[in-house]
């Protein structure tokens, strides 16, 4: 009995083993994915958005982020597929299989099916990567179902070739940071302009500090291609505040420092000039900026340096013989007494105004490619406008002449901006350096929380765009429809960033890059301790090949 | 307290090769007896102190007789009790530390004040604080010795060096050390420096009393002198210790003229700028060449023979338009570094080692040239 039992299981077994072949056989050539494959592989959509999706209860280690980067393997050595895309994570969504609202139906006390639920993740193409490592913009699809992996280390290793020498941060994946992808400004791109755009507390001030003392350390190594003017009307680059460190106390690189002061206290430093203006320097359209005009009063203001010699005519307009000269003109003495009362203001109020200048050395050392920064603390907000005018006049003056040999270009930053490039602003200076100045090798910097406020048109010189964190609608709006790459899809990142982080757009990378943008006590830190070449020379571990 | 300011007498320079009847050097002769005047205007003036900010002397080894002279006049003001404040300059310090500089000499003198160690030294004089920063090895030196200056409330500071201000004004010699205008604090009483030769002011508080002599035709258009400060008033005047005694005269255009009339020409300017014990320099432009070789040169010579120096300078009109060729001002780092970066573009040099090279490279050149410039300094004895 139990011997013909096992004869039947052999035959059965054999008779299974047959029918399945057969079944095999008979069914279609198709492809059957998997369940544990179908997360983390493209499954749509299309050049300019790919999409995959992703377990709806990852643990947090593994969360997907809006601005991660992901990298789609499209391999395969047989077929002759070799290349990697590279996508950014602009938004997740949860989903389902099912139609309407299925996926979220109770059952009982249970939600109907969790195994028919997962996370969409919408990302947009950055390029791709060829096996020899160069990258360039996707003009394809990757082929459907090829797997999706968070970016490593290795492949964001074609960044590198293309970053500049100015490091801001590391390359930022998400939340992550890429330590040794640093993320570096052009200084061949820096006359394009250059936009820092965010909310206050964003780390603005942190972010001119590095890039401010990267700029040192060029030029201090001799390696600067353009001078960085900074003036700075909080007082907080020089020396800091508190804990906060200021650019004195990068020592190593101080040779590529020279500063100026308004400030008492900072200015008994040996390495701190106190700034001057000659009265001479000073010009009526910049007073024109200090105060509300009525129409004969601006045409008195107008008429000065038509009356008066350029170099004196602070002076002579407050003379009893300026003041005939002025009513010569037809001028009414009331209007001449307001302009002299105000102009005795602004000389009592600006004490800095005086018989020697700084101006020269400024230029010169703005020439030389070193960072100038003028430190001019508790000071109005119109003082500093007025400075600020009278310094970039001479400066874009001085750019126009002849160019010397072996001049560098210069950045001009302004902070608060939107004040002197807004739609409307009556100053047209930065204005004219903002469209004319990159020919003559001057450029602006402008930092600003209301990009909104500044003019489009001048916005769309900016080639170099730092958005760290902007809240309102409206900027971002002006900013995506002035910036040379295409920001729109950051809208939701641009939106999350945190503090210190950063989308960095400019020439030269091939698309916006996040970043997290070094802290300033940090970078010292580290500048002051380790400089590769330098540390090299020092222990004499470089020796020419003659030795 | 009034002081006088002096600086740059550079006691024992010697040039033009005239000579005087007893065969000694005109031009040096005539600096000694500057100094001479200097010392006899100072004793008359009767300041509380003298400053001189640097370069007593020409050489850091000078010989026997400008230490006379030098010496001569300290003992004048001594015996007239008034102090002497002096810093060395870039001419008269030793540029290592293994020399002995000339001041050694003369150290320990009765209210003789000399800062001449590389490094800040403060004198007491009067009421007030002189903050001596005499000639340091390194441009950065003088930032460190600023820093350990302790302000009172009544602060005078000397310093050697050629501001950065006056950088456009003037050619910067070879190892020359610039000094920061951020030294030049609006609150010290005086700032009295040293080593521009020609009288200016800087800022309010801050003045180069400029050379007693002249040294080049560069310096003809200076205000030479010594400075007469009160610093209570805050005041600076100017003391002439000699008249003007350099001419360079503006050109004159010779187009068409026949050497009868360039002859005649600089007759009548040597009778007009009385050239007598003078230096004149006479610029003539487009002179035919012809022309000018037919004048008789000993007659040339003996119509300069009365000055202290006469010379003709000369620009023929068949000379091209000289096509100025641009002065490359890079540094020889930066020349370097250019170099070695178009090398590498054209993959002549490995890119992977291209920072490390220029790094070093760069930085032996920048200490080779440092050590070169102050070796310079040494090198015109």
């Amino acid at each position: 009995m139990c011997e013909g039992i096992l004869v039947q299981e052999a035959d059965l077994s054999a008779f299974r083993a047959k029918l399945g072949s057969e079944v095999e056989q008979a069914l279609p050539d198709k492809k059957v994915i998997r369940k544990e494959d179908t997360t983390y592989r493209i499954i749509s959509k299309s050049v300019t958005e790919y999409q995959f999706i992703v377990p709806f209860d990852l643990p947090d280690e593994e969360r997907v982020e809006v601005g991660q980067i992901f990298s789609i393997k499209d391999h395969d050595e047989a077929r002759g597929r070799r290349l990697t895309f590279l996508a950014r994570v602009l938004d997740i969504q949860h989903g389902s299989n099912y139609e309407g609202n299925w996926d979220t139906t109770m059952k009982g006390t249970q939600f109907f099916d969790k195994e028919q639920i997962f996370n969409r993740v919408f990302a947009e193409p950055l390029g791709c990567v060829n096996c020899d490592g160069s990258f360039r913009r996707s003009r394809t699809i990757p082929t459907k179902f090829s797997k999706v992996s968070r970016a490593e280390r290795s492949e964001f290793k074609f960044l590198k070739q293309v970053m500049g020498d100015i490091e801001i941060g590391y390359l930022r994946n998400g939340s992550r940071l890429v330590e040794e992808i640093p993320v570096a400004l052009h200084s061949d791109t820096i006359d394009h302009h250059m936009g820092v755009f965010a909310t206050t507390g964003m780390g603005k001030s942190n972010f001119m500090k590095v890039f401010a003392a990267s700029c040192m350390r060029l030029a201090a190594r001799g390696e600067s291609k353009f001078g960085l003017l900074i003036v700075d009307p909080h007082g907080e680059y020089l020396k800091g505040k508190g804990s906060i460190k200021g650019l004195m106390h990068l020592k190593r690189y101080r040779d590529g420092l020279a500063c100026y002061s308004t400030d008492q206290k900072n200015s008994k430093d040996p390495y701190v000039e106190e700034l001057a203006i000659s009265k001479g320097e000073v010009r009526p359209e910049d007073v024109a900026l200090l105060y509300e005009w009525s129409p004969p009063q601006r045409e008195a203001l107008d008429a000065i340096s038509r009356i008066f010699e350029a170099g004196n005519w602070l002076e002579e307009i407050q003379s009893p013989d300026g003041l005939e000269r002025m009513m010569q003109e037809k001028f009414k003495d009331s209007t001449v007494n307001v302009l002299v009362r105000r102009i005795k203001n602004i000389l009592e109020k600006n004490k800095y105004i005086q018989g020697r200048s700084s101006l020269a050395n400024m230029l010169a050392n703005l020439q030389s490619g070193k960072v100038v920064l003028v430190d001019i603390p508790r000071m109005s907000d119109r003082s500093e406008l007025f400075l600020l005018s009278v310094i970039s006049r001479y400066i874009m003056e001085e750019y126009k002449k002849d160019e010397r040999e072996g001049r560098k270009n210069c950045l001009i930053t302004i902070e608060e901006a939107q004040r002197v490039l807004g739609a409307g602003s009556n100053t047209s200076r930065f204005e004219t350096i903002a469209r004319e100045g990159r020919k003559f090798g001057v450029g602006l910097c402008a930092i600003t929380q209301q990009p909104k406020l500044i003019d489009k048109q001048l916005l769309s010189q900016f080639n170099t765009l730092v958005i760290m964190g902007l809240g309102d609608r409206n900027d971002r709006i002006q900013l995506e429809e002035s910036a040379k790459q295409d920001l729109s899809t950051l809208d939701i990142e641009i939106q999350t960033l945190e503090k210190g982080e950063a989308i960095v757009s400019t020439l030269n990378i091939p698309f916006p890059v996040p970043a997290r943008i070094h802290r300033f006590e940090d970078y010292l830190r580290r500048l002051e301790k380790d400089d590769a070449n330098e540390a090299l020379i020092s222990r004499g571990g470089f020796r020419p090949f003659l030795e | 307290m009034k002081i006088v300011h002096l600086a740059d007498s550079h006691l024992g320079f010697s040039s033009y090769s005239r000579l005087d009847q007893h065969g000694q050097n005109r031009i040096e002769e005539m600096i000694y007896s500057g100094f001479d005047q200097a010392i006899e205007k100072i004793i008359q003036l009767r300041p509380d102190a003298v400053v001189h900010a640097g370069d007593v002397f020409h050489h850091v080894r000078p010989k026997i007789k400008p230490l006379v002279i030098f010496q001569r006049g300290l003992f004048r003001l001594a015996e007239m009790g008034i102090p002497v404040i002096i810093i060395s300059g870039n001419h008269d310090a030793p540029k290592s530390y293994s020399i002995t500089g000339p001041f050694r000499l003369f150290e320990g003198l009765r209210g003789v004040h000399i800062a001449q160690r590389y490094k800040y030294e403060r004198f007491e004089v009067g009421d007030y604080n002189f903050h001596c920063i005499p000639f340091c090895l390194e441009p950065r030196d003088y930032l460190t010795e600023f820093e350990r200056i302790e302000r009172s409330s009544r602060d005078v500071l000397v310093m050697h060096g050629l501001v950065e201000s006056l950088r456009s004004r003037k050619m910067r010699s070879v190892g020359e050390h610039e000094l920061k205008d951020s030294l030049l604090k609006s609150d010290f009483d005086y700032i009295a420096l040293g080593h521009f030769h020609g009288q200016t002011p800087i800022c309010a508080n801050a003045w180069y009393s400029g050379s007693v002599e002249y040294f080049n035709f560069g310096e003809a258009a200076d205000r030479k002198g010594m400075l007469l400060v009160d610093l209570e008033k805050g005041t600076v005047e100017s003391v002439q210790v000699r008249p003007k005694y350099m001419i360079d005269c503006p050109a004159v255009d010779c187009s068409g003229l026949s050497s009868e009339e360039i002859s005649e020409c600089l007759m009548e300017l040597c009778h007009d700028y009385e050239i007598r014990d003078k230096m004149i320099r006479i610029n003539l432009t487009n002179v035919n060449r012809a022309a000018y070789r037919s004048i008789d040169q000993g007659k040339i010579n003996r119509l300069g023979a009365a000055a202290l120096y006469f010379k003709i300078k000369l620009q023929f009109n068949d000379e091209a338009e000289r096509s100025e060729r641009p002065v490359d001002r890079h540094k020889l780092h930066e020349e370097f570094s250019n170099f070695l970066r178009g090398e590498a573009s054209q993959k002549r040099i490995p890119k992977a080692i291209l920072d490390e090279v220029v790094a070093y490279g760069s930085e032996l050149m920048k200490k080779a040239v440092q050590s070169r410039n102050i070796e310079a300094f040494d090198a015109s004895q």
